[in-house]
């Protein structure tokens, strides 16, 4: 039988626990779509508070310009009805246009805020709107563990397991 | 132009070009409720304008054929925007978002609207608590936004998305019919003198069915006008939600109307395609500076993480990371996981420490590292970690699923379709059944619920699935829970539907084997075992246990045992003492066996390249043998 041994030295790091931080949405002035400003706790070492209130109220704006009842969004609505609604197969509705600037502005803030953070920001639209997800990486080493056979009989068998989740 | 028939006009529209085409639902045409608003409102009064508009467009004008194509065209497609359109309907709530999952969270949680107090209730099936104004539509199975009512005539729901549609089509509708009776009218004054007529005998005949449908359909339309300028919907106007109150919902009637008829169009939340993140992170992570109390709060720490290292039980990774020690400095910082935070002067500033979760469990939602990054060499080293995240899986439903539209999960196919699983992407689905065991640890307090109805919590309301999900939770519910959706009828078993009294049946059942001794506890004993072994590795883990359960439900369902029914309360609290224990047991043996990963990784067995100096069974010097979890055993070599 060969029993595999590794030197602790060469132990790996790899990203792969992600624990999720959420922030709900505001509902004091109704159903309009707001989310809370108010900073999670669970965050507070690892990004500024400013950072993350500035982007929430950028997302805030944004979700209020797609709802604005104006002009745009009634001329829409005629035109709808004037096509009988086959408008809607050849052109973006409003909203859905902010949305996709949403998504770029959250892709961006991805990229230049919260990742050198070790978050992640997902888009609101992904749950319903219901709440805006932080994942937050870290880092954590894989440790691999050996089943010692004790007669010697057969192959061992490994398992790598994190080390946080083993330690029970 | 043709009458409409039922199996006319195809989805496609209600969506902008880049979203995937809805699924084709053919249960609305089979609707006979929609037959009815078929033949009766479209075929019998287009036929009727058909066969009239050349005496009227000569004797008249020639605009009043055109002015009813165009209202006939234009109720037709209000009726297609309001029988096929998503309504607004949540996607369920992925198991990373439902954290409170014990005795603690509450059903209800209140927030304030414009001074108001409002309560949102907590969806036991779409695990999440109900936006306001958003309701759990007992027909379609989801929780859509807005919810105004569900239509029989349309046969879907109506809420955010396609209120709008449903409100033009009832008004146009009401038109459409006036100008039926209308021009009917007409036309029977011009030909007093030929009532014996076919064509005059017609034309009476459809006025009076137009008169006929009049009546309900402008009720209903004023009901609606009404309601547009109240700010209402027909779910709180019925309910009663705002008798006598104010309404937090309302902006004046005007803007009501406005926010009804010209907002844009609201988005769908299902069925969007989600682009995957890509996204590179890169550790050491940027750490924000440290105030002040931050930084004393630090050096307290630093003494308590010192002295939390030397209580803490004598594992085997404890051991490793000491030896790792030597072989490397300083080792990884421990997350405080099974210490709760410790009573210091705590500001809100000092969150360094996370606190514990309060009931730890192996099924619970683990926090992060505390801080990784922070000063450790081993993570200064330049590995850039690239991580792919395909973290938001949409609701994804397998292609069969669509078929019966947006009503939730897989519970509406028999058991061979299930046979035919295709594999999900899993990640955070390992967990669920995890999680799902983890509630069924409470059917004592089920059993007493009866008497808890002011003080309910959300595990409660999780014990009784909707319409006979497959959850394990259907098999372990003993009984009803008072917080049973509102708006129904018991549910009828159709179509595979489990229903939840007979997940009660089941339980019943189960606890009278119980009762009978051990003899016969060897079955549900297996069965439990069976729904709660972990899911392999594979992809299709989740949907596997949800088959497992339905064929444990299917092959249970036979044998009812009439003996627990009429058991005294005694013996219910004795059997649920006994069901408590057992499944207390049976839960956690297999992860003591075989302990997961958090955050539902599966365990993996790796290959790693064989070093220089592996030897034979007998470790020999330089090797140091200690023993871990589960008896398992590690060799370091040092």
């Amino acid at each position: 039988m060969a029993t595999e041994f590794h030197n602790l030295q060469e132990l790996r790091h790899s990203a792969s626990l992600e624990t999720k931080v959420f922030i709900q949405r505001d509902y004091t002035e109704g159903t309009v779509c707001r989310f809370q400003t108010k900073f999670p706790s669970e965050l507070d070492n690892r990004i500024e508070r400013t950072l993350l209130e500035e982007t929430v109220k950028t997302l805030n704006s944004y979700y209020v310009e797609a709802e604005k009842i104006g002009g745009q969004s009634y001329l829409e609505g005629c035109l709808a009805c004037a096509t009988a609604y086959i408008i809607f197969l050849c052109m973006e509705t409003r909203y859905e246009k902010v949305l996709r600037k949403i998504s770029g502005y959250i892709q961006e803030q991805n990229e230049k805020i919260y990742a050198p953070r070790g978050l992640l920001l997902t888009d609101p639209i992904e749950r319903g709107m219901r709440v805006v997800s932080f994942t937050v990486l870290s880092v954590q080493l894989e440790i691999s563990i050996f089943e010692d056979q004790g007669s010697g009989t057969s192959s061992p068998s490994s398992s790598s397991m994190s080390s946080t989740g083993s330690a029970r | 132009m043709p009458g409409f028939s039922s199996g006319g006009v195809g989805g496609g529209v209600g969506g902008p070009a880049s979203t995937p085409p809805r699924p084709f639902r053919p249960s609305r045409y089979t609707s006979s409720y929609g037959n009815n608003t078929v033949c009766h409102h479209f075929v019998v009064p287009s036929f009727f304008i058909l066969s009239r508009c050349p005496w009227l467009s000569e004797y008249f004008s020639s605009v009043i054929p055109i002015y009813n194509a165009v209202i006939f065209l234009f109720t037709l497609a209000n009726f297609c925007m309001a029988t096929f359109m998503d309504p607004g309907v949540f996607p369920r709530a992925e198991e990373d978002e439902d954290k409170e999952d014990d005795f603690r969270a509450p059903l209800h949680k209140t927030v304030e609207i414009k001074g108001i107090q409002v309560r949102m209730k907590w969806c036991s099936t779409c695990r999440f608590y109900r936006p306001p104004r958003c309701s759990h539509c007992s027909v379609c199975d989801n929780c859509v936004e807005d919810f105004d009512h569900h239509c029989p005539w349309v046969n879907n729901c109506i809420g955010r998305r396609n209120y709008r549609y449903f409100f033009l089509f009832l008004l146009s509708l009401t038109t459409h019919i006036m100008d039926v009776f209308g021009f009917g009218l007409v036309y029977v004054l011009h030909h007093r003198q030929q009532l014996d007529t076919p064509h005059a005998a017609v034309t009476m005949a459809v006025m009076c069915v137009a008169g006929l449908f009049f009546i309900p359909v402008a009720g209903l339309t004023g009901f609606h006008i009404v309601l547009v300028a109240r700010g209402r919907t027909t779910n709180e106007q019925v309910t009663g939600k705002f008798r006598g109150g104010v309404n937090p919902f309302t902006n004046g009637c005007l803007r009501n109307i406005t926010h009804v008829l010209c907002s844009s169009q609201a988005p769908r939340y299902m069925g969007r395609w989600r682009r995957p993140l890509s996204v590179e992170v890169q550790p050491p992570f940027l750490r924000p500076p440290l105030t002040e109390a931050q930084l004393e709060a630090k050096v307290l720490d630093n003494g308590i993480q010192n002295d939390q290292h030397s209580t803490r039980s004598k594992s085997s990774l404890d051991q490793m990371e000491s030896q790792s020690a030597d072989a490397e400095p300083p080792p990884p910082p421990k997350p405080e996981l099974h210490y709760p935070s410790l009573p210091r002067a705590d500001t809100e500033e000092s969150s360094l420490l996370t606190e514990a979760p309060p009931t730890p469990s192996m099924y619970k939602y683990r926090p992060a590292f505390n801080s990784p990054g922070r000063n450790h060499p081993a993570f200064t080293t330049p590995n850039k970690v690239h991580v792919n995240l395909h973290l938001q899986r949409w609701p994804w439903r397998p292609w069969w699923a669509c078929w019966g539209g947006v009503k939730g999960h897989v519970r509406l196919l028999p058991d061979w379709a299930l046979l035919h699983l295709l594999p999900i992407p899993s990640g955070g689905s390992h967990s669920s059944s995890m999680r799902s065991a983890h509630t069924a640890h409470n059917p004592l307090a089920t059993l007493h619920s009866e008497g808890t109805t002011d003080t309910s919590y959300k595990s409660l309301a999780n014990q009784t699935p909707r319409n006979g999900s497959l959850s394990y939770d259907s098999l372990l519910t003993p009984s009803e829970s008072p917080e049973f959706e509102s708006v129904v009828s018991p549910s009828t078993p159709l179509q595979g539907y489990t229903s939840p009294f007979l997940s009660a049946q089941i339980a019943q059942q189960r606890e009278g084997q119980l009762l009978q001794g051990s003899a016969t506890f060897s079955s549900p004993h297996r069965a439990y075992l069976h729904a709660v072994s972990p899911p392999p590795p594979s992809s299709c883990g989740p949907l596997e246990t949800h088959l497992l359960q339905h064929n444990q439900d299917s092959s249970s369902r036979a044998p009812r045992n009439p003996f627990t029914s009429h058991s005294s309360p005694g013996a219910q609290i004795f059997c649920c003492l006994c069901s408590f224990v057992v499944l207390f047991e049976i839960e956690l043996t297999p992860f003591l066996l075989c302990p997961p990963l958090p955050n539902g990784y599966p365990i993996r067995s790796t290959s790693r390249p064989v070093l220089a100096n592996h030897t034979t069974s007998k470790p020999g010097g330089g090797v140091k043998k200690v023993t871990g979890v589960g008896g398992t055993t590690y060799e370091i070599s040092v």
